[in-house]
């Protein structure tokens, strides 16, 4: 899923990802689980990725579970930017 | 082979239970290591260990409820890991497992807490007010075994909270969790401690604890989490700052699938088929001559499916073994890590015998059982 316009979430704990991931499922909604990216960040674990396309049909799923992430990313081709979110 | 010593550790386990732990155990991988399939297969196989548990015990928030090995290591956890400090105040309950008795112990003989034992009343049964006539200003937990693992005894956990309002209360729940429904604990308990192997038919080697929000505990051990890797300070975060290490993964696989039959199942039909053979048990029993029940005899609810007795002329381990070798029926002998029980049950140093009876047990099972009781009340011990 090397694209540009992916969004890629990076959680505290390998439990919120996955509560995340059954959330997201359960509402039907496009996303993956990768590697997180250590072009940006250490952790050992996954990451959930969506296209950018999908953003507000993502994010307020996450928020009002309280299943924000703790870092978030833009990746544009090979380059990867910090990506706010709310 | 008749087994009634589902209170060590519970037998048969469903068929699920096998399958899942032998499908893990030849997948490869790590939870929470790497982001290729295999890891985010172990990953889920003890996420879904972590759904269930918090099913079972109504947990709101799943990340609050972390592995162990055992309920011993999740006490100690809590034990060890809450900032007792010298002159902390800790109450029990009189029918304590040596799993909190002897950490209590040590913290009383090392002058780091004052622990104070709440004795039963002339029923045999905790009563809360005598939680509350004990609080001071320097108590800071209550620990209550839920069920005695040798009289059976059930405290009344939620009205124990009830009369010690905000000081934390940590419940052993060795003994009921899958025994009985327990699906609104977490809206009252402060730290509720389980294993795997006994009611939630899983293997040994799986335990846990759940912790309420607002309540931090110092680790017992840290290291590698898989998450923050690049920092020297483990995380703080639930479940990661309480599960250092690779996790038990065959081993929650197993649970996680013991779990599942007991949701699937209903808690309250498990509770009710294990009372019904308990009762019928006793009834069975309280008249054989020479035989005296340790704990609550027949008709008594607030119980779990355990049953300790004493029977004239004979030790409690030659009474095991002829059962054994006479009937095949499997219990257990002696203390059962219970000391403080037996000294209040007065059943010290001999111990009992214990019976202790699991879903897939039957009337057949619990027949024999009385039958054999009443035959061997009529002899000596072989060896006697």
């Amino acid at each position: 899923m090397d694209q540009d316009g992916e969004i890629i979430l990076v959680f505290s704990s390998n439990t919120r990802i996955l509560n995340a991931e059954d959330l997201l499922e359960e509402k039907n909604l496009p996303f993956t689980l990768v590697p997180v990216p250590k072009e940006v960040n250490p952790n050992c674990g996954l990451a959930l990725c969506f296209m950018e396309s999908s953003q507000d049909r993502i994010m307020p799923v996450l928020k009002a579970a309280e299943l924000m992430p703790s870092a978030a990313y833009r990746r544009l081709g090979p380059e990867f930017s910090t990506w706010a979110f709310e | 082979m008749i087994y009634l010593d589902n209170a060590a550790t519970s037998f048969p386990k469903p068929p699920e239970v096998l399958k899942a732990v032998a499908e893990a155990l030849a997948a490869p991988a790590s939870p929470g290591r790497s982001g290729h399939a295999p890891a985010l297969a172990a990953s889920r196989i003890i996420h879904k260990a972590r759904k269930n548990l918090a099913r079972l015990l109504g947990a709101p928030d799943n990340s609050r409820l972390v592995f162990t090995p055992n309920v011993t290591w999740s006490l100690n956890i809590v034990l060890n890991g809450f900032g007792l400090k010298p002159g902390d105040h800790v109450i029990s309950g009189s029918l304590e497992h040596n799993s909190t008795a002897r950490p209590l112990s040590r913290f009383q003989r090392e002058g780091q807490v004052n622990w104070e034992v709440v004795p039963p009343g002339p029923d045999g049964l905790l009563k809360p007010e005598d939680f509350k006539a004990r609080l001071n200003p320097k108590t800071r937990l209550v620990v209550l075994n839920h069920a005695s693992n040798v009289t059976g005894s059930l405290a009344p956990a939620k009205a124990i909270k009830e009369a010690i309002g905000d000081i934390p209360l940590l419940l052993d729940a060795a003994q009921t969790a899958g025994s009985m429904p327990m699906d609104d604990y977490c809206q009252w308990a402060d730290f509720i401690a389980f294993t795997g192997h006994k009611g939630l038919l899983g293997p040994t080697g799986t335990g846990g604890l759940w912790i309420r929000e607002g309540l931090d505990l110092r680790p017992l051990s840290v290291g590698g989490s898989g998450s923050r890797s690049e920092s020297l300070v483990h995380p703080d975060f639930l479940p990661d700052a309480l599960e250092p290490g690779t996790a038990n993964t065959h081993g929650l696989a197993g649970l996680a699938a013991g779990v599942g039959f007991l949701l699937d199942v209903g808690l309250d039909k498990v509770r009710d088929h294990e009372m019904e053979l308990t009762q019928w048990f006793l009834e069975r029993i309280i008249d054989i001559p020479g035989l005296k029940i340790i704990g609550p005899g027949p008709g008594v609810k607030e119980r779990v499916a355990c049953v300790s007795v004493v029977l004239d002329g004979w030790s409690s381990s030659d009474l095991a073994a002829a059962l054994e070798s006479g009937y095949g029926i499997m219990v257990r002998s002696g203390l059962h890590c219970a000391p403080l029980t037996h000294q209040f049950m007065n059943t010290m140093p001999g111990g009992a015998s214990r019976f202790s009876i699991g879903y897939f047990n039957t009337l057949d099972d619990v027949k024999t059982a009385a039958w054999a009781l009443s035959e061997l009340a009529a002899k000596k011990p072989s060896r006697a």
